[in-house]
């Protein structure tokens, strides 16, 4: 192991040892910032995961929500308390995920991307459009009765986003890593067909989307309240990307300092535009669009020097 | 009793309309080979345009029309010279996402200008009908679809058979074949964005004053747009055509036949979405997936 | 007396991969010039240089005494630069009379494209035959006169050929030639580039061989036609075994 990632596993099991620590200190204002930048790796590894692998997701917030409302039916309909009630969130995204590998088949990333835009909005409209199920408009209230109580939740954001990171890192580690930068490379040479084996594909959609359906089935248990403007809110999807494109996309500790960053970027936008609505959304977008052209191997890219995604074609100097 | 005669009348005109909304993304997909996701956007500002032009300065949307035509298009060139063009070497993730993020700018600098309120425009032809027969016409929709149908010809017969909309045809084809005839491809990719941008915001003109004006209504638009340019067929105008009376039909019969069928129309062009993608993906008259 | 084009010195290649390691050749006002090698010798890669579809990473192009290397693709074809492109390159959903209507796209070509497209369809009669049919429909043959007849119209001084006689049959090889020949005579310089030495040998004035990304012959069509290089290489003659082709 070089020196560079001997410092990064340490400053990774330091963070995760902290993520952990933080809720049992009783300091809401700390707590909430641990919860939300747990939540926010959760779906930044997913998406990455998927980005990895040449598919882009424009709907993330599908899997998000879609966790949460499972979550919410399995406990008030089904008396499942917290613990279990994840389990099922997850299989479901686990089948979102395959359904979308499965429709886009071996299709370019286009296509992918648009699905997901598809899927998101068709959730959302189901959402709505079965009040009896799931409360339409006015939203779902979870059943008091089985709240585990603040500290459980707390606690299981950082161990979802630790479970997560290591998940990744155990892909990036096995034979699927070199599968996966073959079908995202071939993206590049536009070359979609026969590339890689539909397994990979839905493989990869079915763990990431377990783990972000993950991410929207705790924050459910947290917030108590779900409808499907929050359930689906752009807002996840946005943030979806943004954590790691700022972080470094494709690279293992980009999702982690990108969600990091993106918090942070959030609570300072807060307190310099305060209650001016729409002002931080404006200007994630304008930090997107900034970070797309000019820094497209975010802060970890920058870190380490590298150029990635993307190296413009140069005539190389003459010998 | 459904009336079938008004159905098929309700689904025409709206079809003109989608078809306007869509030829845009049509164009740039064929020309450039990215899908502009901020193109809701454009139809969003558009339909700003006429409401305010409206209200402040009691200018009808028609009227007030070519000139919000003229400003989408040099928007759209600007945007593109600007912005868009560094990113059309990139890989698709920095191309699909810039757009993305440019629509996320411009839908929130609407809500900062002129916040999340619904808004309207209502000049008198908005909701004025005329009955013939058994049939309600209600002429904010006729007018829309007329003027739809104007400019979609227009456009087509200015791709047919003029030099320049020729040109933009070869490099859509072509691009190092155009460049062989001496069509510089910067100059055309700039043109077709301009033009789909122009295009979207006519439309949204027209929008105006048939729905409910939001910041936030660019992405449900922008949703039935690539359903219907997958539908049609990405880069084919024709097939983009087709395909916006293809949605146009299925919504109205979803609104006449689904109980409570207002509120699931939304999720038609979803499962429009899903359907092509499994059954023909190529759409009705598309270019292979391969290209 | 200045070569109309004058290529000094180019490297050129994709990405990390060279292509052309030093290539100089030139063509003179009213010559045909052909251009031979193998499958991968950089054929392709020096037409696109000279057309400008390619930056080459060193050396100098010279067209009518002019440094054109900072000039784009499309703005070469007004200075009369012309190419009929490996694989045709037609536009395959507009008919052969948009095709021909794009080829004198530049200001100059079309102020004289009546008289272009006159001439243009009395070299090629099968192509008035064909006006209004989608051109990605007609033969291989058909195709490659359609590519010429375009390159035509935009009134170039230099007409570059690349591999014209490729998968065509011996008769619309015949045919194809014939038109370059006659296009030859109206003053028009021609760099033909082929895999086919005999055909083009037959129809060059003089001509060059690439190997290995540079000229590794060159001289008059006769003397090269003669050559044990342009012999073995080309012709299937090994110049030790008296008329016995190698299979």
């Amino acid at each position: 192991m070089t020196r560079g990632s001997v410092a990064a596993t340490c400053a990774g099991i330091a963070a995760g040892i902290v993520a952990l620590a933080i809720p049992l200190l009783g300091m809401p204002l700390l707590a909430d910032i641990d919860f939300r930048i747990c939540a926010l790796l959760m779906v930044a590894v997913s998406w990455n995961l998927m980005a990895g692998a040449g598919l882009v997701s424009l709907g993330h917030s599908a899997f998000w929500g879609l966790g949460a409302y499972v979550a919410i039916l399995a406990a008030n309909d089904f008396a499942v308390p917290f613990a279990a009630s994840l389990l099922p969130a997850m299989l479901a995204g686990a089948l979102l995920g395959a359904a979308l590998a499965l429709i886009t088949g071996r299709m370019r990333g286009i296509y992918f991307a648009i699905s997901t835009l598809a899927a998101s909005e068709g959730l959302r409209v189901l959402a709505t459009m079965l009040p009896d199920i799931t409360g339409g408009g006015n939203g779902l209230y979870l059943d008091s009765k089985l709240f585990p109580g603040k500290t459980a939740i707390g606690l299981a954001a950082p161990c979802g986003a630790i479970l997560a990171a290591l998940i990744a890192w155990a892909i990036s580690r096995s034979r699927y890593a070199f599968a996966l930068r073959a079908m995202r490379n071939n993206e590049l040479a536009s070359q979609m067909l026969g590339v890689a084996p539909i397994r990979f594909r839905v493989g990869i959609m079915m763990i990431a989307g377990a783990i972000a359906t993950l991410a929207g089935a705790i924050n459910a248990w947290h917030g108590g309240y779900l409808d499907p403007g929050v359930g689906f809110d752009l807002k996840t999807t946005i943030d979806a990307q943004i954590a790691p494109i700022l972080g470094g996309v494709y690279t293992l500790p980009g999702p982690i300092i990108g969600a990091i960053a993106t918090i942070g970027f959030e609570e300072l936008t807060r307190a310099l535009f305060g209650g001016m609505v729409g002002i931080s959304l404006l200007v994630f977008g304008i930090v997107l669009v900034v970070v797309v052209l000019c820094m497209p191997q975010g802060i970890f890219g920058l870190l380490r020097g590298l150029r990635l995604p993307w190296r413009p074609a140069t005539p190389r100097a003459a010998r | 009793m459904i009336n079938f005669a008004q159905l098929l009348i309700d689904a025409l005109l709206m079809g003109g309309l989608y078809a306007l909304m869509s030829v845009g993304l049509s164009l740039g997909f064929g020309v450039m080979r990215i899908i502009n996701f901020a193109h809701g956007e454009f139809v969003m500002l558009g339909a700003y345009g006429a409401f305010w032009g409206l209200t402040l300065w009691h200018i009808d949307p028609l009227i007030a029309m070519p000139l919000l035509i003229v400003l989408g298009f040099l928007a759209g060139w600007l945007l593109f010279r600007g912005v868009i063009e560094w990113a059309l070497k990139a890989p698709q993730l920095n191309q699909i996402l810039l757009t993305f993020g440019i629509a996320l700018v411009l839908q929130h600098i609407a809500v900062v200008l002129w916040t999340g309120d619904v808004r309207s425009a209502s000049p008198g032809y908005a909701v004025s009908t005329t009955i013939i027969g058994d049939l309600f016409i209600v002429h904010g929709r006729l007018i829309g679809f007329l003027v739809a149908g104007v400019l979609i010809a227009a456009l087509m017969t200015w791709l047919r058979y003029s030099e320049t909309g020729r040109a933009l045809r070869a490099v859509a084809q072509n691009r190092d074949a155009a460049i062989l005839m001496g069509i510089d491809p910067g100059r055309i990719y700039a043109l077709s964005f301009a033009t789909s941008t122009a295009l979207g915001v006519a439309s949204g003109a027209i929008v105006s004053f048939l729905i409910n004006i939001t910041p936030f209504m660019g992405f449900p638009i922008l949703l039935k747009a690539v359903a219907i340019v997958i539908l049609g067929g990405l880069g084919s105008v024709a097939g983009t055509v087709i395909g916006a009376f293809v949605l146009a039909i299925a919504e109205t019969m979803v609104a006449y036949y689904v109980p409570d069928g207002a509120g699931w129309t939304e999720g038609v062009a979803f499962a429009l979405i899903v359907a092509i993608l499994l059954i023909r993906p190529r759409g009705i008259a598309g270019q292979s997936l391969a290209t | 007396m200045t070569a109309l084009l004058a290529l000094s010195n180019i490297r050129a290649g994709y990405g990390e991969s060279l292509v052309l390691q030093d290539l100089s050749l030139e063509v003179a006002e009213g010559e045909v010039v052909c251009l031979l090698g193998a499958n991968g010798a950089g054929k392709t890669t020096t037409t696109r240089v000279i057309a400008g579809l390619m930056r080459p990473w060193n050396g100098e192009i010279r067209f009518a005494g002019r440094n054109v290397a900072d000039v784009p693709g499309h703005l070469r074809v007004a200075l009369g630069i012309g190419l009929s492109p490996e694989g045709r390159q037609i536009f395959p959903d507009m008919t052969v009379h948009e095709n021909l209507l794009l080829g004198s796209y530049t200001p100059r070509a079309r102020r004289e494209r009546p008289r272009a497209m006159e001439q243009a369809l009395a070299l090629f009669p099968r192509l008035h035959e064909r006006l209004r049919q989608k051109a990605g429909l007609m033969s291989g043959g058909e195709q490659q006169m359609l590519a010429i007849a375009r390159a035509l119209m935009s009134r170039p001084r230099l007409l570059m050929l690349d591999e014209p006689s490729l998968g065509l049959g011996p008769r619309i090889v015949m045919d194809v030639y014939a038109a370059v020949a006659e296009t030859a005579r109206s003053g028009i310089s021609i760099l033909l580039v082929e895999q086919n030495a005999e055909a083009a040998l037959s129809a060059a004035d003089r001509g060059y061989v690439l190997a290995n990304g540079s000229i590794v012959a060159s001289g008059s069509a006769a003397v090269l036609r003669d050559s044990a290089l342009v012999q073995q290489a080309f012709l299937g003659t090994p110049p030790s075994v008296p008329h016995a082709v190698a299979k």
